[in-house]
């Protein structure tokens, strides 16, 4: 729960942060309140999809960072979804 | 040769893969699993194999893992908090400088961390002495945008490292950020990246520790973090 912590604390302290987690952790992320939170449906250990797949990497980073661009308030959270 | 193994009941196989006989980061979660969830998952896994050796559809295989890690983790959260701090962007993302930081405990070649005075620990210690680092303060690595993927080394007693070994964009997205400043879709990247171990004292990370790095990247004149958790 590393990431919670240091996201709180820099909010805080005047940084606004994007934090990302695995779907795994939500039950243990969502209730730290983190102040902007990307889920993602992958494994443990590879959090932003499998290696060198980079349309995925892409995908979740430009997520995360619209979402640091555009959140109004703490604690807003998305879920992103398998490719269709 | 002595007749241990024959004796070994199931609950004991299965909890032998987390920081056992047995030890794979990717199933530790089966020892969360109750001894009839832990059936289950074998009997669906073999099943599901079985079905793969028709098809070649090795997916089903990985979604059924994933499924069950899902299951195992979710739980009673060990911290909770009712209030959520929040700093707005305060500039356009094009025109921000945007730091990344990863929990993924990466570090460039002979610039090694040394845990406990170790010099060069192989990830099988980390995994062997999981129970020190989650009881110690972290330390931060430095790792510069314009690291060589070969300089970049890794090592976490709390995962499988292997997909970050393969390509550390998976926990360190390092060179997408890159790209996407050429893009112009952020304004620019921090010069240097940050990794630690996250698996750590979290009472000193929190009171401690997480302010002085907040310090830090001010003084850096970051506008914005990527915060990425293994």
């Amino acid at each position: 729960m590393s990431v919670g912590h240091i996201a709180r604390t820099f909010e805080s302290e005047g940084i606004p942060t994007v934090s990302f987690g695995v779907r795994a952790f939500k039950s243990r992320m969502l209730p730290m309140s983190i102040p902007r939170l990307v889920l993602t449906p992958e494994l443990m250990g590879k959090t932003l999809g499998r290696p060198h797949d980079v349309f995925t990497q892409m995908r979740y980073l430009r997520a995360g960072l619209d979402l640091l661009e555009n959140a109004f308030e703490g604690n807003t959270w998305i879920e992103m979804g398998d490719i269709e | 040769m002595t007749n241990n193994l024959a004796k070994e009941t199931f609950e004991e196989f299965k909890n032998s893969f987390s920081y056992g006989s047995r030890t794979d980061m990717n199933f530790k979660f089966l020892e969360s699993l109750s001894i009839k969830e832990g059936g289950e998952f074998f009997r669906e896994l073999l099943w599901k194999i079985g079905d793969a050796s028709n098809d070649d559809n090795l997916g089903q295989v990985v979604e059924h893992v994933y499924n069950w890690q899902v299951k195992a983790y979710t739980g009673k959260p060990s911290w909770e908090y009712d209030e959520s701090p929040f700093s707005p962007l305060g500039k356009p993302l094009s025109e921000s400088s945007i730091g990344l930081l990863t929990t993924s405990g990466h570090y460039v070649e002979g610039e090694d961390p040394e845990p406990f005075g170790v010099k060069g620990m192989d990830q099988g210690t980390a995994q062997a002495r999981i129970s020190d680092f989650i009881k110690s303060e972290p330390v931060l690595s430095m790792i510069p945008t314009d690291s060589a993927r070969e300089n970049l080394l890794v090592r976490h007693g709390g995962y499988d490292i292997r997909a970050a070994v393969q390509d550390f964009n998976t926990v360190l997205p390092m060179y997408r950020l890159v790209e996407l400043e050429q893009d112009g879709f952020i304004g620019s990247v921090l010069g240097n990246t940050y990794s630690f171990v996250g698996a750590c004292s979290q009472t000193h990370l929190r009171n401690d520790v997480a302010p002085r790095w907040a310090e830090m990247l001010k003084a850096q004149g970051v506008d914005g973090m990527i915060l990425i958790p293994v």
